[in-house]
């Protein structure tokens, strides 16, 4: 579509979709109009405002159509991995086997969020003990227990060790209810001491070549059952094949990350940005077509940027987002309220990181496992938050916390002390729970603030 | 010419009204905050023109801030209460290079620059901890009004140790101090205490001096004392510290007209 872009609500959505549909204009199998989803209870829809492409659209559809893949694909005859805690490694193993389909169940911490609570999931979580001290990811309890998100995958995985304290209890109370899960451990990322042999990570960090070889150790057990559930093997011939077609997604996403994160005006709203990087950990359970709706909303993008058209005035205030949002409101808040998205750490950086190809395919997949940001200090973390903000020329940072996350509780102080003192900007720190509506006026003064002070600044 | 300043507060709205010239005051006042925050704002603001004996038409430009400012329906234009208070304590206190504002459900730290903008700031989380709500929760309990903690604060020689920074459990530990005889005093002390430790932690390293302290519990007497013990350093009560936010904002009323030089 060639309009100038917006932001629009779920009606005129609907609307426009009519048209679409009178222009004829095809869409994917999962199309169709977005009000259809408030329909199976994703009421906070209504609450949100879209991009107006069609390219958004199909991005909000694919997202939203997840369990009709899943249930499709075990229709088919494939077989269902759900890949707990883990940010981008064992997905790209099971793709390497035509006939496994991965997907992550801690996806679920939105559904409190997209149906407004109704979804009686966080109740069941209480309910088996573990209540709201811990993160809004506990959500994915009730999933498995009312088989209503998505379907009981047949080999579940979870990475653990340094990576979520309160993760790592809700998976165990999992396994208590009777859902066996392959654990695979991954240390806490330090730099090689001077005795010992370094290997560089992506993302610009090192570690001793013996947690590589551990992480690398870990992974093997995975891909053996990975194997045994495929029934065929997984050699290094499919890894790499794997790891090329998850390079050309992660290639895609540094495009529109780039292009989106740096044009003037913004071309593409911070909710869409968010949906779109996610895609990166585990291909909304369908890789190929992962691909299709990025490939669209990088031309989109590029249209935009061509046409010097965005959706925001010029001076929006740039801000650096680190954490995602329990509640998807808040982004479209912080365009409400002056600012934009110019960059953002949502905790898997590294998925977002080409895995090395100069290495054998499973030494690959071990460094990026251990590059995760949640794997090393906040002080790693800070780092390569700080290079981002210098490139991306942030003028202030949000970091949202996720109540009850084990991760957020000090990482947020340690991030904004750090980010203070190298970029000399301010840095915002926020919790946003699953749903606003209470804190909302708050959370609005705070990102007014944010926006007044950034434009305050920029008259010095 | 006149510009005002709103500043719909948690507990009560404030209303500045300033002359052509921004340096002179020209009337206030202060109204408690109800459900109907518009129609007390209205009334308020009318009151205080009386007071002025300006008329509405003299008035240039209103500036509403404070957590109710987007409630207010005579507002031009909204601003939030860090810009305001910082811009009323550049005008009061010309050196400040840190303000803390704590108000009834908020409480706030912002770096200024050498030019009085702010550079960054910090905000309590939701939880009332650190705010005048704390305080007021800790008066109910202990049957005394607000007016009566400093002056008890001040009579304390061994301040209990409230170790929770969550309002409902502090609550239940006062209910413990008090059966374990210990002073009102002393309890209260222990609180204004905990609120400012609050704000240390709050505010994190690199509090430049001067500190200026707004905000409606600076008026309650011993917190500035509380502050200053938890930061190091000497803190200074804004004057008219409840009334800072609604100066900044009319004082910002009056820059946006272009009728000051910057």
């Amino acid at each position: 579509m060639s309009e100038t872009p917006r932001q629009i609500t779920l009606d005129e959505w609907d609307r426009a979709y009519e048209r679409l549909q009178a222009a004829g204009v095809p869409q994917p199998v999962y199309g169709g109009p977005l009000g259809r989803h408030v329909a199976d209870g994703d009421t906070r829809l209504l609450k949100l405002r879209f991009d107006s492409s069609l390219a958004a659209l199909q991005l909000w559809n694919f997202l939203l159509t997840e369990e009709d893949r899943l249930r499709a694909a075990r229709d088919a005859g494939k077989k269902l991995v759900g890949t707990m805690k883990d940010l981008g490694t064992v997905p790209v193993m099971a793709y390497s086997l035509d006939n496994l389909v991965a997907f992550y169940p801690d996806g679920a911490w939105w559904i409190p969020c997209v149906m407004e609570v109704n979804s009686g999931l966080l109740q069941i979580a209480d309910s088996l003990g573990i209540d709201e001290s811990f993160c809004p990811v506990r959500a994915m309890l009730g999933a498995f227990v009312t088989e209503a998100h998505f379907p009981i995958p047949d080999l579940l995985t979870c990475s653990v060790g340094a990576t979520c304290d309160d993760f790592s209890a809700i998976a165990q109370r999992l396994n208590g209810l009777g859902h066996p899960i392959l654990w695979w451990e991954i240390p806490h990322r330090r730099p090689p001491e001077s005795d010992e042999d370094g290997v560089h990570l992506p993302g610009g960090f090192s570690a001793p070549r013996s947690q590589i070889q551990f992480v690398k150790a870990e992974l093997e057990r995975v891909a053996i059952a990975l194997q045994d559930l495929a029934g065929r093997a997984l050699d290094d011939e499919a890894l790499a094949r794997g790891i090329a077609q998850a390079n050309h997604v992660r290639r895609l996403l540094a495009k529109l990350r780039d292009a989106a994160f740096t044009a003037t005006p913004c071309p593409m709203p911070a909710l869409e940005m968010l949906i779109a990087e996610m895609l990166a950990i585990h291909f909304c359970s369908d890789r190929e077509e992962t691909v299709v709706v990025l490939q669209e909303l990088l031309d989109e993008v590029n249209r935009r940027v061509l046409a010097g058209v965005g959706y925001l005035p010029d001076q929006a205030a740039r801000v650096f987002w680190v954490n995602p949002v329990a509640d998807l409101q808040v982004l479209n808040l912080l365009e409400d309220c002056g600012g934009r998205i110019c960059g953002t750490e949502y905790l898997f950086a590294h998925a977002l990181d080409p895995i090395p190809l100069d290495v054998p395919p499973m030494e690959a997949l071990a460094r990026m496992a251990l590059a995760d940001p949640m794997a090393g200090s906040a002080v790693d973390r800070a780092a390569r938050i700080v290079a981002d903000i210098r490139r991306l020329g942030a003028e202030a940072v949000i970091v949202s916390r996720i109540p009850g996350a084990s991760h957020c509780a000090l990482e947020g102080e340690i991030i904004g002390e750090i980010v203070r003192e190298e970029c000399g900007i301010p840095v915002l720190e926020i919790e946003v729970p699953p749903l606003t509506d209470a804190v909302y006026p708050s959370l609005r003064t705070r990102l007014e603030a944010l926006v007044e002070t950034v434009v305050n600044r920029r008259s010095r | 010419m006149r510009y005002a300043g709103i500043d719909a507060g948690s507990r009560a709205i404030k209303v500045v009204l300033i002359g052509d010239d921004g340096r002179e005051v020209v009337a206030k006042g202060q109204v408690d905050q109800g459900v109907e925050q518009d129609k007390l704002a209205c009334r308020l603001f009318e009151k205080v023109l009386a007071q002025a004996g300006a008329g509405r038409s003299e008035v240039r430009r209103i500036i509403a801030t404070g957590y109710g400012r987007n409630a207010v329906s005579i507002a031009d234009t909204t601003v939030t209460e860090i810009t305001c208070h910082a811009v009323g304590v550049r005008q009061l206190v010309p050196a400040a290079m840190t303000v803390i504002d704590i108000g009834g459900q908020d409480s706030k730290l912002m770096r200024l620059d050498r030019d009085g903008r702010v550079r960054d700031f910090a905000m309590n989380d939701r939880c009332a901890a650190g705010t005048g709500r704390f305080l007021e929760v800790v008066a109910d309990r202990l049957g005394l009004s607000l007016g009566d903690l400093g002056p008890r604060a001040a009579r304390s020689r061994d301040p209990a140790v409230i170790s929770s920074m969550c309002v409902v459990f502090a609550e239940t530990e006062i209910t413990g101090l008090l059966a374990a005889g210990r002073a009102c005093e002393d309890i209260v002390a222990g609180v204004q205490t905990a609120i400012a430790a609050r704000i240390v932690a709050m505010a994190g390293r690199n509090v430049e001096a001067p500190v200026i302290f707004t905000g409606g519990v600076a008026r309650i007497s011993g917190m500035e004392t509380a502050l200053q013990a938890a930061l190091g350093q000497p803190v200074t009560i804004s004057p008219d510290p409840h009334m800072t936010g609604a100066l900044g904002a009319a004082l910002l009323a009056r820059r946006q007209c272009g009728s000051m030089k910057e």
